[in-house]
């Protein structure tokens, strides 16, 4: 043999037990190991076989050897005292290959995975070169992909991103991720019919995505190249936001972005034929309280009104246009002018007593002034603008600015209608992603609400109808567990330490765990199916911009402040 | 309340700093006048004995190497005799290490082990390989001059500064090469002798006194201890408690080369050097005597003994397997 082989940089320790699941390796003096490194060994069976071991490196300890006590260190340094200075790295196997699982011998010379043998190691040599999404980079800058089996509904489906906000990246991460998914390979030409929906629930972050990112230098672009992925920003991109209030002709309210950005709104027939009423009622608090028989019926009545053109409904002869007038013909069926008379059982349902009623009529009330800009048959030029999902690549359904309870309407909506169309489509493909931010809003562990219920089948069903949901949360312990169990994909940015204990990141072994709290912005752990170890990433700066201040050229461009600053918007 | 004072003489008296495991630094009980010729005029006259602080123009040198030797009996044996009796021996294993200390620095730089099956049988064989350990482990038969546990005990002490001096002999010239105990039979012109533990009295009874006087980093006058190995030798004090006049008190001895002005600079070099290496008692049994690197060269060496359990276990196997195969 004339090649040496890799460089040894260690041999396993005997004084501390070797296992299948574990095992500490001795430095050599001239060597080093960190974090992260992946590392491979050999053991020979009696049989002959030969085992190959890979693992990674995931805790490191140095130590002196020849002192007894603490201040010995200050006696061996100033020469008083022998000692020697010995390291040793814990490493977690992440494959046996063939998949014998012995614990490797002590004394076995370990060697670091370089090339084939890392893409081995991570098991991405089990993954045809055109199903690999890159996921980010490892801290030597080599790529680091996922199964797109796992993503795509065909083994597995949905990712899910937990951490604490502003540090934890995750938004970033996940359009990263969405980047990936349009500009890798792993969609091929299925790229063009996909589809992507998110969520802007915080900042206007979300609303520049098709906008080069002038902050991106020439180096940070670099680190796309080894993912196999161009920099750039996102390219077939919708931007919806919902109506300024009180404002006549629905112009978008976004407050730094104000050309390509359509309003959103649904009108009063969509209102009552598709029952979008339950979805007002979504909070936590009302699941326990009886007025949902009378939602119940009262969505039931509407469904059954008569669209007069131009999405008003006609309501007892009466030209319904605005939430309000809606709310107000409501409320006269419910609350007879007669104290005496019995009001109309088809419209409150069956024996539900007045406090109900009257319950109900309160809380539609308290709606009105979230929602009455988001339900409306009032705008002059009459142009349709439900969602329509399928018009961009990428759509932004920006609902930052809503209270609240108009956030849960609209998700909820907008998520039901996704899921409905493919229903009916009946075909998994092209496939939906779906981006959403704060899932512990919408999907919290300890209640029910409509929305629960959707984001619960799509994450059931999801992978079978072909949409796939890119959850994110600060605290999976919030999140319904079913939600969070059915990701195929977890990513954990940095944590709280107290949520950090979870049980819901069990995933993660004991040292991830704690470098978790402590993770710095734009690094994750991604645990994957078909390894047994979280990986450490990190993901390269956004190609595309993600606030009014980034908007600029792409890089190696004239600086944007020597053009027409506004070039990039349009 | 009053109290009657009552005016006796108390009992003064100081606990040795040593574990009283060791015994003590001074075997007072022990100790015997020596038989060796004793010139104590050699630096100054006896009537002018006082301790002495080294010169201060005295450079410490950059390199200090310390070399010790430890021993361990791994099995006793018993070889059966060809008239039916049986001779006992012993099986052990001893190493000699050295440790280079500098400035910064202190590095184990050579160990040599070796085995030894000491028995004045002569049907004595080495064993090799005993239990299936490997080969590089082997007992290499040694002969013991008389029967007796002293005679045994004698032959493996030897055994053991025989390696000492192998060892010695792969050292370079350096500057100092301190060796744990007498210098003995080294011939080691460099060597310097390090007593911890005072068995002999080479001063005479008007001249003790000074020992006790020496204060920390000080020393006695030279002496030259003549005989086959004729040394210059000196008393001094390291630093640590002084819980009684020979607290601390390590003799020293160089090879009797040169004149005595040598010796001298010599002895006060060494003087100045020592110092620096003395142990505290919380972290040594024997401290100040047992010096830092001895201790930690000693510590490193008991490891290269191998482990005293499986060598024991390997040599019952490797007994039972010859009485089955003959």
């Amino acid at each position: 043999m004339t090649d040496p082989g890799p460089p040894i940089v260690g041999q396993v320790i005997g004084v501390d037990d070797a296992t299948p699941l574990e095992f500490w390796v001795a430095v050599a003096p001239d060597r080093t190991l960190q974090l992260d490194d992946v590392v491979a060994l050999d053991r020979t069976l009696p049989d002959g076989r030969v085992v190959h071991i890979f693992g990674v490196v995931s805790q490191l300890r140095a130590r002196h050897e020849g002192a007894v006590f603490q201040s010995d260190v200050f006696l061996i340094s100033e020469g008083v005292l022998p000692g020697q200075v010995s390291e040793a790295a814990l490493v977690q196997p992440t494959r046996f290959e063939p998949e014998i699982l012995v614990p490797p011998l002590p004394g076995t010379p370990v060697r670091i995975a370089t090339d084939l043998e890392r893409d081995v190691a991570l098991s991405f040599d089990m993954v045809a070169h055109d199903r690999r999404l890159p996921a980010g980079l490892s801290r030597a800058d080599e790529p680091v992909y996922l199964d797109f089996d796992f993503v795509d509904g065909t083994k597995g489906a949905h990712i899910n991103i937990s951490g604490i906000s502003g540090v934890a990246t995750k938004t970033s991460y996940a359009t990263f991720l969405l980047y990936s998914i349009f500009h890798s390979a792993a969609l091929g030409a299925a790229a063009t019919n996909t589809k992507a929906l998110i969520f802007n629930v915080k900042g206007e972050d979300l609303l520049f995505l098709d906008q080069h990112n002038g902050m991106l230098d020439e180096q940070a672009a670099l680190r796309y190249k080894p993912m196999g992925l161009q920099p750039g920003p996102f390219r077939d991109v919708g931007i919806l936001a919902p109506p300024r209030p009180g404002d006549p002709n629905a112009t978008p309210a976004t407050g730094s972005r104000k050309l390509g950005v359509h309003p959103f709104y649904w009108t009063i027939a969509e209102f009552c034929q598709q029952r979008l009423m339950p979805f007002l009622f979504a909070d936590a608090e009302d699941e326990r309280q009886q007025y949902t028989i009378v939602a119940q019926a009262v969505t039931d009545r509407l469904a059954a009104l008569e669209e007069a053109g131009d999405g008003a409904v006609s309501f007892d002869g009466r030209l319904i246009r605005t939430f309000n007038e809606l709310v107000s013909a409501i409320e006269d069926k419910l609350i007879p002018v007669d104290p005496d008379d019995a009001p109309d059982q088809r419209w409150t349902g069956r024996a539900v007593g007045s406090g109900t009623i009257n319950a109900f009529v309160r809380r539609l009330s308290s709606a009105r002034r979230h929602v009455e800009h988001l339900v409306r048959a009032d705008v002059s030029d009459g142009r349709r603008s439900g969602l329509d999902l399928d018009a961009h690549q990428v759509t932004v359904v920006d609902i930052h600015s809503l209270h609240d309870r108009a956030k849960r309407f609209v998700v909820g909506v907008v998520l039901r209608q996704a899921f409905d169309a493919k229903e009916r489509s009946g075909s998994a493909l092209p496939l939906q992603f779906v981006v959403l931010d704060e899932l512990n809003k919408y999907a919290p562990r300890d209640s029910s609400s409509p929305i629960k219920e959707i984001l619960l089948d799509v994450a059931e069903r999801g992978r079978s109808l072909g949409i796939i949901l890119i959850g994110a949360q600060q605290t999976a312990s919030e999140v319904e567990r079913r939600v969070v169990a059915n990701s195929a994909i977890r990513v954990v940015g940095r944590l709280d330490a107290a949520e950090a204990r979870r049980d819901e990141y069990g995933f993660l072994p004991a040292v991830a765990r704690q470098r978790a709290t402590i993770l710095k912005p734009g690094s994750m752990y991604l645990a994957q199916p078909r390894l047994p170890v979280p990986l450490l990433i990190e993901f390269p700066f956004p190609a595309w911009a993600t606030r009014p201040a980034e908007v600029g050229r792409a890089s190696g461009d004239a600086s944007p402040s020597d053009e027409d600053p506004f070039a990039g918007l349009g | 309340m009053t109290y009657n004072r009552v005016v006796c003489r108390l009992m003064q008296f100081a606990v040795e700093t040593w574990d009283p495991a060791y015994g003590t630094s001074n075997r007072e009980a022990d100790e015997r006048e020596s038989a060796r010729p004793v010139d104590v005029a050699v630096e100054v006259p006896p009537d002018s004995w006082k301790p002495i602080d080294p010169s201060s123009d005295v450079t410490v040198p950059h390199a200090v190497i310390f070399v010790d030797g430890v021993r361990r009996i791994d099995a006793r044996i018993w070889i059966a005799e060809p008239d039916g009796t049986s001779q006992p021996g012993v099986c052990a294993t001893v190493a000699a290490g050295a440790v280079l200390c500098t400035p910064n620095s202190a590095s184990i730089e050579a160990v040599i082990v070796k085995r030894g099956l000491y028995t004045a049988s002569a049907e004595a064989e080495a064993l090799t390989n005993p239990g299936g350990l490997g080969t590089q482990v082997s007992y290499e038969v040694r002969d013991v001059a008389g029967d007796g546990a002293e005679a045994t005990y004698l032959a493996v002490h030897n055994h053991m500064t025989e390696v000492e001096h192998e060892l010695s002999a792969t050292l370079g010239p350096q500057a100092m090469v301190v060796f744990d105990g007498p210098l003995a039979r080294r011939d080691f012109p460099h060597g310097v002798g390090y007593v911890k533990t005072q068995h002999v009295h080479y001063l005479d009874p008007e001249l003790r006194p000074v020992i006790g006087q020496l204060d920390v980093g000080q020393r006695t006058p030279l002496f030259r201890v003549g005989g086959e190995w004729a040394t210059w030798s000196w008393y001094m004090r390291l630093p640590g408690p002084r819980s009684h006049n020979l607290s601390g008190i390590v003799r020293l001895e160089l090879p009797a080369l040169g004149d005595s002005s040598c010796a001298v600079a010599r002895a006060d070099e060494v003087t100045a050097t020592l110092p620096r290496f003395a142990s505290e008692p919380h972290k040594d049994a024997r401290a100040p005597q047992n010096l830092y690197p001895i201790a930690g060269l000693e510590r490193q060496l008991r490891r290269h003994l191998g482990d005293a359990k499986l060598l024991e276990r390997a040599l019952r196997l490797h007994a039972r397997t010859l009485r089955v195969a003959s």
